[in-house]
Protein backbone atom coordinates (compact mmCIF):
# COMPACT_ATOMS: atom_id res chain seq x y z
CA UNK A 1 0.00 0.00 0.00
CA UNK A 2 1.43 3.16 -0.83
CA UNK A 3 1.19 6.47 1.38
CA UNK A 4 -1.39 8.08 -1.19
CA UNK A 5 -3.74 5.15 -0.22
CA UNK A 6 -2.65 4.80 3.05
CA UNK A 7 -3.81 8.44 3.60
CA UNK A 8 -7.08 8.09 1.38
CA UNK A 9 -8.06 5.36 3.82
CA UNK A 10 -7.21 6.82 7.14
CA UNK A 11 -9.21 9.86 5.99
CA UNK A 12 -12.46 7.43 4.95
CA UNK A 13 -12.39 5.99 8.18
CA UNK A 14 -12.39 9.75 9.74
CA UNK A 15 -15.12 10.66 6.98
CA UNK A 16 -17.19 7.61 8.27
CA UNK A 17 -17.00 8.38 12.10
CA UNK A 18 -17.94 12.00 11.38
CA UNK A 19 -21.09 10.41 9.42
CA UNK A 20 -21.82 7.92 12.11
CA UNK A 21 -22.07 10.91 14.75
CA UNK A 22 -23.73 12.80 12.39
CA UNK A 23 -26.25 10.41 11.86
CA UNK A 24 -26.42 9.88 15.86
CA UNK A 25 -27.21 13.28 16.04
CA UNK A 26 -29.96 13.70 13.58
CA UNK A 27 -31.28 10.10 15.05
CA UNK A 28 -31.58 11.56 18.32
CA UNK A 29 -33.03 15.13 17.22
CA UNK A 30 -35.45 12.77 15.49
CA UNK A 31 -36.23 10.65 18.44
CA UNK A 32 -36.84 14.20 20.61
CA UNK A 33 -39.36 15.60 18.06
CA UNK A 34 -41.19 11.96 17.93
CA UNK A 35 -41.40 12.37 21.91
CA UNK A 36 -42.69 15.95 21.66
CA UNK A 37 -45.59 14.32 19.50
CA UNK A 38 -45.96 11.51 21.78
CA UNK A 39 -46.65 13.94 24.70
CA UNK A 40 -48.98 16.42 22.30
CA UNK A 41 -50.64 13.33 21.14
CA UNK A 42 -51.34 12.00 25.00
CA UNK A 43 -52.59 15.40 25.94
CA UNK A 44 -54.94 15.54 22.88
CA UNK A 45 -56.16 12.01 24.19
CA UNK A 46 -56.80 13.27 27.29
CA UNK A 47 -58.74 16.52 25.95
CA UNK A 48 -60.93 14.55 23.81
CA UNK A 49 -61.85 11.98 26.89
CA UNK A 50 -62.57 14.87 28.66
CA UNK A 51 -65.24 16.19 25.68
CA UNK A 52 -66.51 12.71 25.72
CA UNK A 53 -67.33 12.82 29.30
CA UNK A 54 -69.33 16.26 28.71
CA UNK A 55 -71.17 15.10 25.62
CA UNK A 56 -72.19 11.56 27.03
CA UNK A 57 -74.98 13.58 28.87
CA UNK A 58 -76.68 14.53 25.42
CA UNK A 59 -78.60 11.34 25.14
CA UNK A 60 -80.19 12.86 27.71
CA UNK A 61 -81.71 15.42 24.86
CA UNK A 62 -84.22 13.26 23.25
CA UNK A 63 -85.65 12.19 26.51
CA UNK A 64 -86.37 15.88 27.57
CA UNK A 65 -87.56 16.50 24.15
CA UNK A 66 -90.13 13.24 25.06
CA UNK A 67 -90.97 14.84 28.50
CA UNK A 68 -91.55 18.05 26.50
CA UNK A 69 -93.91 16.42 24.21
CA UNK A 70 -95.60 14.71 27.49
CA UNK A 71 -96.28 18.59 28.72
CA UNK A 72 -97.70 19.47 25.34
CA UNK A 73 -100.07 16.75 25.34
CA UNK A 74 -101.19 17.16 29.05
CA UNK A 75 -101.53 20.81 28.18
CA UNK A 76 -103.87 19.62 25.29
CA UNK A 77 -105.99 17.75 28.29
CA UNK A 78 -106.24 20.52 30.07
CA UNK A 79 -107.40 22.97 26.93
CA UNK A 80 -110.46 20.13 26.40
CA UNK A 81 -111.21 20.05 29.99
CA UNK A 82 -111.11 23.80 30.32
CA UNK A 83 -112.72 24.71 26.83
CA UNK A 84 -115.66 22.15 28.43
CA UNK A 85 -116.11 23.93 31.53
CA UNK A 86 -115.93 27.59 29.79
CA UNK A 87 -119.05 26.27 27.48
CA UNK A 88 -120.90 24.77 31.04
CA UNK A 89 -120.36 27.79 32.82
CA UNK A 90 -121.59 30.16 29.85
CA UNK A 91 -124.68 28.16 29.68
CA UNK A 92 -125.37 27.88 33.48
CA UNK B 1 -2.76 -1.91 7.95
CA UNK B 2 -4.86 -4.43 10.21
CA UNK B 3 -5.66 -1.45 12.06
CA UNK B 4 -6.92 0.43 8.96
CA UNK B 5 -8.87 -2.41 8.72
CA UNK B 6 -10.26 -2.77 12.06
CA UNK B 7 -11.48 0.82 12.27
CA UNK B 8 -12.80 -0.14 9.30
CA UNK B 9 -14.82 -2.35 10.48
CA UNK B 10 -15.50 -0.66 13.56
CA UNK B 11 -17.00 2.59 11.53
CA UNK B 12 -19.09 -0.10 9.74
CA UNK B 13 -20.40 -1.38 12.59
CA UNK B 14 -20.83 1.41 14.60
CA UNK B 15 -23.15 2.92 11.80
CA UNK B 16 -25.38 0.12 11.15
CA UNK B 17 -25.85 -0.57 15.08
CA UNK B 18 -26.43 3.12 15.61
CA UNK B 19 -29.08 2.94 12.48
CA UNK B 20 -30.53 -0.19 14.13
CA UNK B 21 -30.78 1.40 17.40
CA UNK B 22 -32.26 4.15 16.90
CA UNK B 23 -34.26 3.37 14.27
CA UNK B 24 -35.63 0.63 16.44
CA UNK B 25 -36.37 3.78 19.15
CA UNK B 26 -37.91 5.72 16.51
CA UNK B 27 -40.17 2.62 16.06
CA UNK B 28 -41.29 1.78 19.36
CA UNK B 29 -42.18 5.40 19.89
CA UNK B 30 -44.28 5.67 16.64
CA UNK B 31 -45.70 2.47 17.26
CA UNK B 32 -47.62 3.84 20.69
CA UNK B 33 -48.24 7.32 18.84
CA UNK B 34 -50.26 4.92 16.61
CA UNK B 35 -51.92 3.23 19.20
CA UNK B 36 -52.70 6.67 20.79
CA UNK B 37 -54.50 8.62 18.18
CA UNK B 38 -56.32 5.08 16.99
CA UNK B 39 -57.94 5.71 20.42
CA UNK B 40 -58.20 9.43 19.70
CA UNK B 41 -60.14 8.42 16.93
CA UNK B 42 -62.61 6.06 18.54
CA UNK B 43 -62.88 9.04 21.24
CA UNK B 44 -63.99 11.30 18.02
CA UNK B 45 -66.46 9.04 17.15
CA UNK B 46 -68.42 8.65 19.99
CA UNK B 47 -68.25 12.32 20.58
CA UNK B 48 -69.38 12.93 16.66
CA UNK B 49 -72.16 10.11 17.55
CA UNK B 50 -73.09 12.06 21.02
CA UNK B 51 -73.03 15.57 19.64
CA UNK B 52 -75.30 14.08 16.47
CA UNK B 53 -78.28 14.27 18.91
CA UNK B 54 -77.90 18.11 19.95
CA UNK B 55 -79.51 19.03 16.58
CA UNK B 56 -82.48 17.47 16.46
CA UNK B 57 -83.44 17.07 19.84
CA UNK B 58 -82.99 20.67 20.50
CA UNK B 59 -84.88 21.44 17.70
CA UNK B 60 -87.86 19.43 18.90
CA UNK B 61 -87.41 20.62 22.34
CA UNK B 62 -87.86 23.99 21.08
CA UNK B 63 -90.49 23.57 18.61
CA UNK B 64 -92.56 21.97 21.05
CA UNK B 65 -91.57 24.39 23.73
CA UNK B 66 -92.94 27.44 21.68
CA UNK B 67 -96.46 25.49 21.03
CA UNK B 68 -96.88 25.36 24.82
CA UNK B 69 -95.55 29.05 25.36
CA UNK B 70 -98.22 30.04 22.61
CA UNK B 71 -100.94 27.47 24.16
CA UNK B 72 -100.68 29.03 28.32
CA UNK B 73 -102.21 32.28 27.85
CA UNK B 74 -105.04 31.14 26.27
CA UNK B 75 -105.14 28.25 29.38
CA UNK B 76 -105.06 31.06 31.89
CA UNK B 77 -107.42 33.19 29.84
CA UNK B 78 -109.99 30.26 29.97
CA UNK B 79 -109.69 29.68 33.64
CA UNK B 80 -110.22 33.37 34.28
CA UNK B 81 -113.34 32.95 32.17
CA UNK B 82 -114.42 30.16 34.27
CA UNK B 83 -113.77 32.00 37.73
CA UNK B 84 -115.24 35.05 36.42
CA UNK B 85 -118.41 32.52 34.99
CA UNK B 86 -118.45 31.10 38.62
CA UNK B 87 -117.91 33.38 41.59
CA UNK B 88 -121.55 34.49 42.96
CA UNK B 89 -122.01 38.39 42.50
CA UNK B 90 -123.31 40.14 45.75
CA UNK B 91 -126.65 41.46 45.47
CA UNK B 92 -127.34 44.76 44.92
CA UNK B 93 -128.55 46.63 48.35
CA UNK B 94 -132.16 47.64 48.93
CA UNK B 95 -130.73 50.76 50.21
CA UNK B 96 -128.29 52.28 48.22
CA UNK B 97 -125.18 53.20 50.58
CA UNK B 98 -124.38 56.85 51.07
CA UNK B 99 -121.37 58.26 49.26
CA UNK B 100 -118.00 58.19 50.68
CA UNK B 101 -115.45 60.34 49.53
CA UNK B 102 -112.81 58.59 47.75
CA UNK B 103 -109.94 57.19 48.88
CA UNK B 104 -108.32 57.08 45.17
CA UNK B 105 -108.16 58.75 42.30
CA UNK B 106 -111.76 60.62 41.44
CA UNK B 107 -114.03 59.31 38.89
CA UNK B 108 -115.59 62.32 36.90
CA UNK B 109 -118.91 62.42 37.13
CA UNK B 110 -119.34 64.55 33.87
CA UNK B 111 -120.70 61.62 32.27
CA UNK B 112 -123.03 61.16 34.76
CA UNK B 113 -124.40 64.42 34.80
CA UNK B 114 -125.47 64.35 30.84
CA UNK B 115 -126.93 60.63 32.05
CA UNK B 116 -124.49 58.37 29.99
CA UNK B 117 -122.72 55.86 31.40
CA UNK B 118 -120.39 53.39 29.90
CA UNK B 119 -121.43 49.53 29.90
CA UNK B 120 -118.81 49.00 32.53
CA UNK B 121 -120.35 51.04 34.97
CA UNK B 122 -123.85 48.71 34.79
CA UNK B 123 -121.39 46.71 37.03
CA UNK B 124 -121.74 48.30 39.78
CA UNK B 125 -125.39 48.46 39.71
CA UNK B 126 -126.29 52.21 39.16
CA UNK B 127 -129.77 53.11 38.40
CA UNK B 128 -130.70 52.72 34.91
CA UNK B 129 -130.80 56.56 34.71
CA UNK B 130 -127.34 56.74 34.99
CA UNK B 131 -126.68 53.57 32.60
CA UNK B 132 -127.12 56.01 29.59
CA UNK B 133 -130.67 55.93 29.15
CA UNK B 134 -131.58 59.20 29.02
CA UNK B 135 -135.15 58.53 31.24
CA UNK B 136 -137.26 61.68 31.41
CA UNK B 137 -137.12 61.53 34.76
CA UNK B 138 -133.84 62.28 35.06
CA UNK B 139 -132.96 65.33 36.11
CA UNK B 140 -135.90 64.43 39.06
CA UNK B 141 -133.76 61.85 39.74
CA UNK B 142 -130.25 63.34 40.19
CA UNK B 143 -131.94 66.05 42.50
CA UNK B 144 -133.78 63.51 44.73
CA UNK B 145 -130.71 61.67 45.39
Amino acid sequence: MNPTEHTLWVVAIIVGFVVVLAVAALLSLLIYLIKVIDKRVAAIGGTLTAAKANTASTVLIPQVADGVDAVLAEGLQHHLFLGRVVETVKSS
Amino acid sequence: MTVLVVLTVLVIVALIAGLAFYLYWAGTLLDRIGANLEGAADIVRGIVADAKLIGPGVEHINQTGGVVAGALPLLYGMAEQIVAGVTPAPPAPEVPEPARPASGTRRSRLLHAVGYAPAELSRIGLPAASRGQRAPGLLTSLTVR
